[in-house]
């Protein structure tokens, strides 16, 4: 009798095994709520009745795409359009998100949407051959060098753009006035009437009694855009070259610029923070500038900042180069032409009705990347960060080896912050870095 | 003497057959996931050592070649010496302080002995996010807890020390928390350990003349030393895989000062996308925490 129980038992074990792995497939599938369709769309019948089709859609924080009420209403609206095509959504951030993705591509689950920019999309999965081509499916009238910059070098249209932004820099601008700083820049425009102006404004906020003025943060990659641009900027260098085959910042200006930073007032050079806690001490009124900054950083932390934020490029003797970004829907190649289908298919839905398309790009908070009438329609933010577009410089992100050049980066601030900060010994950690950079270049073929 | 063999006759033998079945039925779950959650994988990650492998292209064999770069490779060496150090220091910290709080609390009221069990234990269930960012909070440079103490109130600091973003600190602040989530298991299973030592033994020491601290080493020592091994071999591998702290805090960062193995090897894997090269490096780990471990057992042994 004990071993009838026993068998039993062993049975019912191997049983609940199976029954567990049941019990979580139910839980991922777990029905989604989809709120009603919005007016407006509700016109657009389901055109497209078929098999049912059921795709993932994974988005980094893009504006209020990590919303997930913003997100649900737009799925609303392609739904109501397409039922057969369920859409689950998963929310990525800028610290995991890429281990995700990854590990997911090994395991071959990857998702089939991903929305992210062209650093990722075609910098590093379209390169390695992941990526669906979604030439056909561009919209008329997509600005020519968004889309250049969304192709890959064998002509592979990647990443489908849905908006794009120049990433700035930002001022307390509560504090420059009181320190008697605004006369070194043209609030119109936006920008500093020169870099030497640029200093004689840190410095006078400094002698205004506030000690941090901004840093130079490198404790991780996160926003390195801003200590990119903020360098190449003042010093009018660069950071890779035309072709994008080859890093060009260990120079003799970007050098010298570093050092007057180094050696400025007010700039601290931190290697303990990242761009989001940059970001955070900015708005919480510990620094008086950001250099990681733009529309959506406004808009998130709204609620928070207690002063004028003043919107700022970069400080610069010519025209300002910012840093661009710029947004979009990457398709994998998961082998299922259902699922890719149904993933263009989406694409399409919210990229080519210029209705929707602007319910999608004022869910990024950024700007369009086509001309369409009444985008932004209400906004008070959008026109004032949008004088800056015009100042978008070269993408360079795409240039080969990017992942690893993104790390040589902070690394060499973090050891620029250790040097006694005269020009020499910051180029030679800068050469230092664009080798291990040029050699991933090349690596990379 | 000869052993005979046992005979069994064909009913004996269906039973024993019977009986085999039902222990390997029972096995069966276990040994799926122990097969399929870590034979497998630390074959391929042996196995993937030997390769260079990366993501969108197939494997290319280069036989030692990951090993042979990885004894070449600074930073690895330096993640190393990181790790060591990090072991070294506060595992002998670990077990001396729980088994200090353990004999101090044991002796409470039981009440106050599971209140203080609690308090300790507390940093090991609150989530390692959760707990990391509240010392991120307190170490932060510009408001930070420590920095406001130790300027604006005790004036022991001329200035704010940068406790994660200075190399002279950073390795010691991370060694700091991870003390702070290790110590309260140990102390649970020492209470326990201390529980379970035999009274009649202390007290028979005690009546031929044993202060308490020889009754303490003499007594109570050898009979913890099982729970003692046990502690020793987890701090040590959890140690050696400090990792969420690294990613957390400082990104191995500044100037590899808290670059630790584990964190190497998700940096070269998941960020460089050098899973070969990941791999070697986990072959590496894997055996230096084995021999470790094995001398850690070889010493408790002997004891």
């Amino acid at each position: 009798m004990k071993k009838v129980i026993a068998l039993l038992l062993a049975l019912v074990m191997v049983l609940s095994l199976g029954a567990c792995s049941v019990e979580k497939t139910v839980e991922t599938q777990a029905p989604e709520t989809q709120p009603a369709a919005t007016e407006g769309t509700q016109a657009a019948a389901p055109e497209a009745a078929g098999d049912p089709v059921e795709i993932s859609l994974w988005t980094y924080p893009i504006g209020k795409w990590t919303d997930e009420a913003t997100v649900s209403a737009l799925l609303a609206d392609f739904n109501a359009a397409y039922p057969n095509i369920t859409v689950k959504v998963e929310y990525l951030d800028y610290t995991n998100g890429d281990d995700k993705v990854n590990t997911a591509i090994e395991g071959g689950q990857a998702p089939d949407i991903v929305m992210e920019g062209p650093e990722r999309l075609i910098a590093n999965w379209g390169a390695k051959g992941l990526m669906v081509d979604l030439k056909d499916i561009v919209p008329a009238g997509t600005f020519e060098s968004v889309l250049s910059s969304c192709t890959s070098a064998d002509g592979a249209v990647y990443e489908m753009p849905v908006c794009m932004i120049a990433h700035c820099m930002a001022i307390n601008r509560d504090v420059f006035e009181a320190a008697d700083a605004l006369q070194y820049l043209n609030e119109e425009t936006h920008t500093w009437n020169s870099v030497e102006d640029f200093f004689k404004a840190v410095q006078a906020v400094y002698d205004a009694g506030n000690e941090y003025v901004g840093t130079i943060y490198c404790g991780g990659q996160g926003g390195d855009q801003g200590t990119r641009a903020l360098i190449t900027n003042l010093s009018g260098g660069t950071y890779a070259n035309a072709e994008h085959t080859e890093y060009t910042y260990a120079s003799q200006e970007n050098a010298e610029a570093l050092a007057k930073l180094y050696a400025q007032d007010g700039i601290t050079f931190d290697t303990a923070i990242q761009a989001a806690d940059e970001i955070q001490a900015f708005v919480n009124g510990t620094f008086q500038m950001a250099f990681c900054w733009n529309i959506g950083q406004e808009v998130t932390n709204a609620d928070a900042l207690s002063f004028d934020v003043l919107p700022m490029a970069f400080p610069s003797d010519t025209t300002p180069s910012l840093q661009g970004g710029i947004w979009g829907f990457g398709v994998f190649d998961n082998g299922d032409e259902a699922k890719i289908e149904a993933a263009k298919t989406f694409i399409k839905f919210m990229t080519e009705d210029d209705a929707q398309y602007i319910k999608a790009v004022e869910a990024t908070t950024y700007a369009p990347v086509r001309d369409v009438e009444g985008v932004y329609a209400t906004d008070e933010l959008f026109p004032e960060y949008n004088l800056l577009s015009p100042m978008m410089g070269d993408y360079y992100q795409v240039t080969k080896g990017w992942t690893q050049a993104r790390t040589e980066w902070w690394n060499m601030l973090q050891r620029v912050s250790a040097t006694d900060g005269s020009v020499e010994a910051i180029l030679a950690e800068m050469e230092t870095a664009q080798t291990a950079a040029n050699a991933a270049a090349a690596a990379e073929g | 003497m000869v052993k005979t063999p046992v005979q069994y006759n064909k009913k004996q033998r269906r039973l024993v057959m019977q009986e085999n079945v039902a222990a390997y039925a029972f096995l069966l779950p276990f040994l799926i996931f122990f097969v399929g959650f870590v034979l497998y994988p630390m074959f391929m990650c042996v196995y993937t050592s030997f390769f260079d492998a990366t993501m969108g292209r197939e494997d290319i064999f280069v036989g030692l070649k990951n090993y042979q770069d990885l004894f070449q490779d600074e930073v690895f060496w330096i993640a190393l010496r990181n790790t060591l150090v990090i072991v070294v220091v506060s595992v002998p910290i670990t077990c001396i302080f729980s088994l200090w709080v353990a004999s101090a609390i044991s002796k409470m009221p039981v009440a106050a002995t599971s209140a203080f069990r609690c308090i300790f234990y507390l940093p090991v269930v609150t989530g390692s996010v959760a707990v990391t960012m509240v010392w991120k909070w307190m170490f932060n440079n510009y408001y930070g807890i420590f920095n406001y103490l130790g300027k604006d109130v005790l004036g022991i600091l001329d200035k704010n020390i940068n406790w994660l973003g200075d190399e002279k600190y950073a390795l010691w602040c991370i060694i700091l928390i991870l003390l702070t989530t290790s110590v309260g298991q140990p102390i649970v299973l020492y209470v326990s350990a201390l529980d379970n030592v035999d009274k009649s033994l202390v007290e028979a020491a005690e009546v031929d003349g044993a202060t308490p601290k020889q009754a303490f080493w003499k007594i109570k020592w050898p009979q913890m030393m099982p729970t003692t091994l046990y502690i020793l071999v987890i701090t040590t591998i959890n140690s050696f895989q400090c990792f969420a702290l690294i990613q957390l805090l400082t990104s191995g960062g500044p100037k590899n000062s808290t670059m630790t193995i584990m964190y190497y090897i998700y940096y070269s894997a998941f960020k460089l996308y050098k899973y070969g090269y990941g791999n070697a490096m986990g072959v590496i780990l894997a055996i230096i925490i084995a021999i470790l471990s094995a001398l850690q057992f070889k010493a408790g042994q002997e004891k």
